[in-house]
This record gives structure tokens, sequence and C-alpha cells, in this order.
């Protein structure tokens, strides 16, 4: 118990860490994805071929892979990240590999009928974009955007590999050094329950009031 | 290019050992994941409102761990309370464990989705419930099962990797004891991300076949 209690304090530092690490890659990820999803959909056919095989790449390997390649392997032709800057480009590069298909499912949701319907209304291309297909598109992206950014979540668990200092790196360090397994790792598990949960609850709320849209 | 070639060449034993293990975990977890996630499946539709709150509970608790933890879980903290598993029975129980949770609720959703006319003219027939649920349920919705359940193979073959972590030699494993004998990590990264990814190749190859012949059969 005693064991517990001291390492409450450094699990909530680590917590914040990977909680901040998540909403920043998540917006990054959102802002790229977003991008690559419309090139996928609307792109040159060369940047769609592109965008397809960058996503099958990202989905095909593990994500424990793709991160030392990004940290141990670059590091072979010179190329020098520390683990915050490994970490960062990693949960970018792997969550823009999954926002995209979110993304395009999302906008291939809206039926054809809108488009065509606000075409008939002379409305832009853009505008019938940013007022008529997008919002429809978030309210259908919203349930898998709340998955995607537990899954984001649940990553920042790997980065303690590449010696990133989160909750699982002091888990490992408190392991090492009280010999209490089973507390330790239990309690990890606990917060990370926790902010999934309090994710999952602010992903349904926003579905909620997202709902009155339909 | 050409010595990355001669050192694929030379650790390529090793990996392939490693491919060995990879797919034994992956057999294994999956038949405990299928097994488990159906009894849970079951226990969630059930009538009986304790097994009902369990299981949710489980799936609900389950899912949102990751996985890694509840390796080390299974590996480090069991053995703490005294329960020492090998590293490969430890990988099983832990990917079964969580992937159980997942696939349970692809089998639940796939029941759910069975037209409840095939249930009411069922009973119509006097089929008691467990016949009804053999003989009628179960068999149309296993052909909504498959293309989910093949996405979650995929995902649970690349979630082996994590068990380098518990000492199991697996592909990564391999990976990572050849790149520290030769210090050159991205070509021995890079040999396991081609064998990764032509699992990931076959498996959607698979994937997009089942998928166009359930539509067949169903159409």
């Amino acid at each position: 118990m005693h064991v517990a209690l001291h390492y409450l304090g450094v699990y909530g530092v680590g917590a914040l860490k990977d909680i901040a690490l998540t909403i920043v890659s998540t917006i990054l990820s959102i802002i790229l994805g977003v991008l690559a999803a419309a090139g996928r959909l609307y792109g040159p056919k060369a940047l769609q071929i592109a965008i397809a095989w960058y996503v099958e790449i990202i989905r095909g390997l593990p994500a424990i892979l793709q991160l030392f390649i990004i940290y141990f392997g670059f590091d072979q032709i010179g190329i020098h990240f520390s683990p915050l800057m490994a970490a960062l480009i990693w949960l970018v590069a792997y969550g823009v590999g999954y926002a995209v298909e979110i993304f395009r499912a999302g906008l291939m949701d809206v039926a054809q009928g809108q488009r065509e319907a606000s075409a008939a209304l002379g409305l832009s291309p853009s505008t019938t974009m940013r007022k008529i297909v997008f919002p429809q598109a978030l309210v259908a992206m919203l349930p898998p955007l709340t998955s995607f950014v537990v899954l984001q979540l649940k990553n920042t668990t790997l980065l303690y590999l590449v010696g990133f200092a989160d909750v699982m790196y002091e888990a490992r360090l408190g392991v090492d050094a009280t010999n209490q397994a089973g507390p330790l790792y239990v309690m990890a598990a606990v917060v990370y329950l926790i902010i999934s949960l309090v994710i999952g609850r602010i992903g349904m709320r926003m579905e909620r009031r997202a709902a009155a849209y339909r | 290019m050409h010595t990355m070639l001669q050192q694929w060449a030379l650790y390529l034993p090793d990996y392939l050992k490693g491919v060995g293990m990879t797919l034994e975990l992956t057999g294994a977890a999956l038949l405990v994941a299928l097994v488990f996630g159906f009894i849970l499946a079951l226990a969630r539709l059930s009538k009986i409102r304790v097994l009902d709150w369990a299981a949710t509970g489980y799936v609900e608790i389950i899912r949102a761990i990751p996985v890694l933890i509840l390796l080390f879980i299974c590996y480090y903290s069991l053995a703490q309370a005294g329960l020492k598993l090998s590293g490969p029975v430890a990988a099983i129980v832990g990917l079964g464990g969580f992937y159980a949770a997942l696939y349970g609720e692809i089998f639940r959703g796939a029941i759910l989705g069975v037209d409840r006319g095939q249930r009411e003219a069922a009973e119509a027939l006097g089929m008691p419930r467990s016949v009804a649920m053999r003989k009628v349920i179960l068999p149309q919705a296993f052909f909504a099962i498959l293309p989910p359940a093949t996405n979650q193979l995929s995902n649970l073959i690349k979630d082996t990797s994590l068990v380098f972590t518990i000492a199991v030699a697996d592909i990564m494993f391999q990976a990572n004891s050849a790149l520290s004998q030769n210090f050159l990590p991205l070509d021995m990264l890079l040999l396991a991300g081609v064998i990764y990814f032509l699992f990931y190749l076959i498996l959607s190859k698979f994937l997009a076949r089942w998928e166009l012949n359930v539509q067949r059969r169903r159409s």
C-alpha cells in the first residue's frame, strides 16, 4: 500500500505527459488526415495511389515496429531523434494513416444527393464542402474519432521502450526498484482505464449534441 | 543495399524461428479469444442479469486497457501473486483475454443483427431456444462475423509483436537481438517489416475474397 501511495504522484506526472502527447498528436493527425483524405478522394491519380499505400503500410505494420524504425532505424542513416521527437513523429505518422480512412469513410457517407442538391442551388464546390458535406460527415465521424483518440492514448504505452518518461516508464522503474509488479502494473492499468473512460464520455456527449444536426 | 541483403540472408533462419513463434501465439490466442468471446457474447445476451453485467463489465474494462499492460500483468503481476506463467503462456492469456472482449462484441452484434422474424419463426415452429440458436440464428450470423473477425485477426498478429517485452522469442524479438549484434537497426527492422506486411497482405486479400463470397452467397 505504501508503495502504491508513493507512486501515485509519479504516475500523475507521467499521465499528464501521455495526455498532452495524445492531444497534440490527435490534433496534428486530424489536420493532416483531412488534407490526406481530400487528396485521396479528389487529388491527382499519383497522389491517390501514394496515400493509399501509405495507409496500407501504416495499417499493415505493428505499432512497435514503426516506432522502432523511427527511433532506432533512422539512427543508422544518421537521423537522430530525441525520445519526445520520435514519440511525436510516430504518433502523428501513425495517426494520419488511421485518420485518413475515418475521414474518407465519413465524406463518402454523405449521400450523393446532398452534393447534387447544393450544386443545383448554385453553391460552389468549396462552399458545398464546407457548409453541406463536412458538417454532416463530422456527425458520422464522431464515434470512430472517439475510438481513434483512445487508440492513440493506448499507443503511448509503447513509448517507454524508446525512453520517454511516461506512466509505463515510471511503472518499469518502480518495479525494478521495489519488486512490486502486482500493484504497480495494476495501477498503471487503472490510470489508462480512467483516462479511456473519460475520453469515451466526452465522445458520447459530443455525439449526443451532434445528433441534433441529423 | 548489398550489405542489407547479406545481413537479411544471415539472420533469416533466426527470423523464421520467430515467425514460427508468432504464428503459434496467434493461433493459440485466437482459439482462446474465439471460445471465450463466444461465451462472453452468450452471457451478454442471456436473460440472467448477473451474467450480462459480469460480461459487460469485463468487455468494457479490458477494452480500455492497453495490451502491453495486460501482458505485463499476466507475466509480472501474476507471478508476484504466486501464479507464475511462462512467457508464451502469459502472452496467450493476455492477448486471448483482450481479443475475447473484441470478438465477443463481434459475435453479439452479428447475433443481434439476424432478423427478428427468424427468431419468431423458429419459436412459432416450437423450437427450443438452444436449437433455434444453433440451427437458425448462428448459421445466419456467421457471414456477418467473417469480415470483422478477419480484420481483428490481422490486428492480433500485429499485437503479438509486443510479446518480446516479456521475453518471448517472436519476430520482433529476433529483430532486436539481430540489431544488437550487427548494429544495423534499420536493415533488421525492415526485414521484420517485410514479414509482417506479407502477413497483412495475405490476410487482407483473404478478407476481400471472403467478403465477396459472402455477398455472392447472400444475394
